[in-house]
């Protein structure tokens, strides 16, 4: 479990890097984005999701006859790197590209995937992700917001919260009681609904970020009538269905790569300044990130070769180890050079720590708290 | 220790706990601030404390204010009161007359300000308060050498800029601006006396708000309930309330040591070693806290980013903890003991501080 597999990037691959790299020099030097921490999340932006969109880059790996390239997991984690390293802000269509769309194609109905995947390709479709609520959080399993079967469909009641760019988002993907709770197994019962977010009886609440910026929301379901058709998979099958989603969530690029800009940043200053001993101690956090990207790329291959029932182990090492790395950047930074921290400072490495400080509490939250993540791991680990 | 610690600690956290909630301090991030909290504590003589009588003070020593001080950190507490007691603390201390209404300082020894025929000439960065107080009381730099100067605000032109918290930061010019007072000349262990005492201000704003997350993160673990139970029922949540009341209780002992040594002038590298190990407790106490609370203290309309934001913007203003480790490391470097222990355990011995220069 513990012996992931390497990955030698190919001559076409090490070309797509490049190639992107190049696009994103292009579009930086026209100004079409500005670079920032945490842009996979907080960097919302739907006319630059438009762009990748015409690029062919989401939903790469998908089947061609939805508009996908059929290219390998390890393309799509080169381009992501990419994204990430250059800090653009790739948030209004990520999760539409790394979870809705690899969940339908696993579990989705064609109808489902030949109505939303073209859309989500081309950059102009997003989803939320609805699990948690008020009182839901790392107890998922008791999640209360429910769905009553009627005539063509179901009636749902009850509320989701931290809902990341819902007010952004056309769907979102949603986890509901289709039967009662039963203590015995929590675990069933539970189902997957897409939900039209225009619907009537939908309100979408704001809830300020820390830093005041809207983020995240509250959403609310008024007897929202959702058809069958928008079901995903098996009534009843929503739990596992999500797990499987977590591989895919867990362990990527974006969990070590999210304050990257900041090192890249760190190092450019030190090179100006001349500074060889600033540049000895970040040294460290090189290799530091040169063996967690090992980790994460030999998750990516496992992926690929379809082995994925090893998987989520190591996706979530991955994603404990990844986020407190990246959490601890500026942490570092600031020991080796002098910042002041400020959202609207001219000197961009000001600018890369006040974006990374403030983000930073959220990597070890979202997506599944470390707490959670390492009870997962030891048990897995244990059971070997 | 002044015999009314106790009644004036008392009197000043009441006066925070019935006057300053979320929105109040909310109002700073707004560009606005609570002068009515301020004429509360100068009705009650909080803003004169350890000001002598003499020269209108209400008595109290540099104890008494620090722990005031550390009270309005506590309760992030949006009006100008370290800015404005610590530049009349200074000002006594040189023998200057002390200030009439609100006033702001800048110690650093970057020099910016040139002092000229009595006027001041300059740009200084991220000075708190600037737009909201009438006076500032700064460093400044003449062909004799560095002074402590006092000047009025109203003859700056003042750019508003706030820090990571939202708080006043502001860029202040002079041209050939009249000063009010002149300090004589100030030599390098006079400025770092000056320098030390700043510190000994911002710990204790520090250690209030270091309290604070404490509280609010053990009150959360005994509200918030996950998997039928609160949430301090799991271990690694133990595990986390343990690192944070043992960080949270050494801020708390490093801060009473520093206002003893301070005290009885006894003072030799205790605002050193508490700087520096206040970037540990720091970090530690925001990770934690935040990590404790997930995603209800991302927030902004929980309070606990008030406290955080705070601390992450305060530890890398003013006289930050690198000066410090390079002051004790010189310390080690010409320390005539035969042994670390015995400079350790050595209190009242003079300090090579005469050679370093900020
Ligand atoms: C920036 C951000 C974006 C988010 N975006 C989304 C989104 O788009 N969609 C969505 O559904 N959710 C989203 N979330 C919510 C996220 O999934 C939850 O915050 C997370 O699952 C934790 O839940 P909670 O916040 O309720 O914390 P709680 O579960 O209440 O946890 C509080 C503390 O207790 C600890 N704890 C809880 N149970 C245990 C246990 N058994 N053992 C040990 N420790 C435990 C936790 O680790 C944590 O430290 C987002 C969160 C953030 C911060």
């Amino acid at each position: 479990m513990l012996h992931l597999p390497t990955v030698q990037f190919t001559e076409e691959q090490e070309q797509f890097r490049v190639e992107v790299r190049a696009f994103l020099q292009d579009e930086l030097a026209k100004g079409t984005f500005t670079p920032k921490c945490d842009s996979w999340l907080s960097g919302d932006d739907p006319e630059f999701s438009r762009l990748i969109g015409q690029q062919g880059w989401i939903g790469l790996t998908w089947p061609k006859k939805y508009g996908g390239q059929e290219r390998s997991t390890i393309d799509r984690y080169i381009l992501t790197e990419e994204f990430l390293a250059v800090g653009a802000p790739v948030a209004a269509h990520w999760f539409a590209d790394r979870q809705t769309g690899p969940l339908l194609l696993r579990y989705g109905s064609e109808e489902q995937r030949e109505f939303f995947l073209p859309q989500i390709v081309k950059g102009e479709c997003y989803f939320g992700i609805g699990l948690s609520e008020p009182n839901s959080g790392s107890d998922l399993a008791s999640v209360t917001t429910r769905a009553e079967k009627v005539e063509g469909g179901w009636i749902v009641n009850g509320q989701k919260i931290w809902t990341s760019n819902a007010h952004l988002c056309h769907y979102m993907v949603t986890l509901v009681r289709t039967s009662p709770f039963d203590g015995k197994n929590k675990h069933a019962g539970l189902s997957q609904l897409i939900i039209d977010l225009q619907a009537q009886g939908v309100t979408i609440v704001p809830i300020k970020y820390l830093t005041g910026e809207h983020h995240y929301n509250e959403v609310f379901f008024d007897n929202v009538f959702v058809p069958d058709n928008m079901v995903v998979g098996e009534i009843g099958n929503g739990w596992a269905q999500g797990l499987a989603e977590l591989a895919f969530e867990r362990s990527g690029p974006e969990r070590i790569l999210s304050t990257f800009p900041l090192i890249d940043e760190l190092i450019q200053e030190l090179k100006r300044q001349n500074n060889s001993q600033g540049l000895t101690q970040a040294s460290k956090i090189v290799a530091r990130l040169w063996s967690l990207r090992n980790l994460s790329i030999g998750v990516a291959q496992l992926l690929e070769s379809g082995n994925s029932e090893d998987v989520s182990i190591p996706a979530a090492l991955v994603k404990a180890l990844g986020t407190k790395f990246e959490q601890s950047i500026p942490e570092i930074t600031r020991l080796i050079i002098q910042t002041y921290p400020s959202l609207d400072a001219d000197r961009k490495i000001d600018r890369f720590m006040a974006q990374s400080i403030l983000h930073a509490p959220g990597f070890t939250i979202r997506g599944g708290t470390s707490e959670v993540l390492y009870g997962v791991v030891a048990k897995g680990v244990v059971a070997q | 220790m002044s015999e009314m610690k106790d009644m004036i600690t008392e009197v000043v956290e009441r006066m925070l706990k019935e006057n300053v909630d979320k929105d109040l301090v909310d109002t700073v991030e707004q560009g606005d601030w609570a002068p009515a909290l301020w004429e509360l504590f100068e009705e009650n003589g909080m803003t004169v404390v350890a000001v002598t009588e003499e020269n209108g003070g209400a008595g109290g020593d540099i104890e008494d204010l620090l722990n005031i001080v550390r009270l309005t950190g506590k309760y992030a507490a949006p009006i100008p009161f370290i800015e404005t007691t610590f530049a009349n603390y200074l000002l006594e201390y040189l023998n200057l007359q002390i200030l009439e209404g609100l006033a702001t300082y800048r110690l650093s020894t970057n020099q910016v300000f040139t002092l000229e025929n009595g006027t001041l000439t300059g740009e200084a960065h991220h000075i708190p308060w600037a737009r909201h107080v009438k006076h500032l009381v700064t460093l400044a730099y003449s062909s004799e050498g560095t002074h402590l100067v006092e000047i009025d605000l109203s003859q700056a032109d003042i750019k508003q800029g706030t820090n990571l918290a939202g708080e006043p930061r502001d860029t202040v010019t002079f041209q050939h601006a009249l000063v009010s007072q002149t300090s004589s000349v100030l030599s390098p262990d006079e400025i770092h006396k000056l320098t030390t005492l700043c510190t000994a201000f911002q710990l204790a704003l520090m250690t209030g708000a270091i309290d604070k997350i404490n509280d609010l993160t053990i009150q959360f673990t005994k509200e918030r309930e996950q998997f039928g139970r609160p949430i301090h029922r799991f271990q690694l949540v133990q595990q986390h309330i343990v690192h944070l009341a043992g960080e949270t209780a050494l801020a708390l002992a490093a801060f009473n040591n520093v206002t003893e040594a301070l005290l009885t002038n006894n003072e030799n590298s205790e605002v050193a070693y508490a700087r520096i190990r206040f970037e540990e407790i720091i970090q530690a106490v925001t990770t934690i806290s935040h990590q404790v609370h997930a995603a209800i203290g991302t927030t902004h309309e929980h309070s606990l980013h008030q406290f955080t934001r705070r601390l992450w913007a305060w530890r890398d203003e003013g006289v930050n903890s690198s000066y410090w480790t390079n002051i004790v490391a010189l310390q080690l470097m010409e320390n005539s003991e035969d042994s670390l222990w015995a400079y350790l355990t050595t209190s009242n011995s003079s300090s090579p501080l005469l050679k370093v220069e900020g």
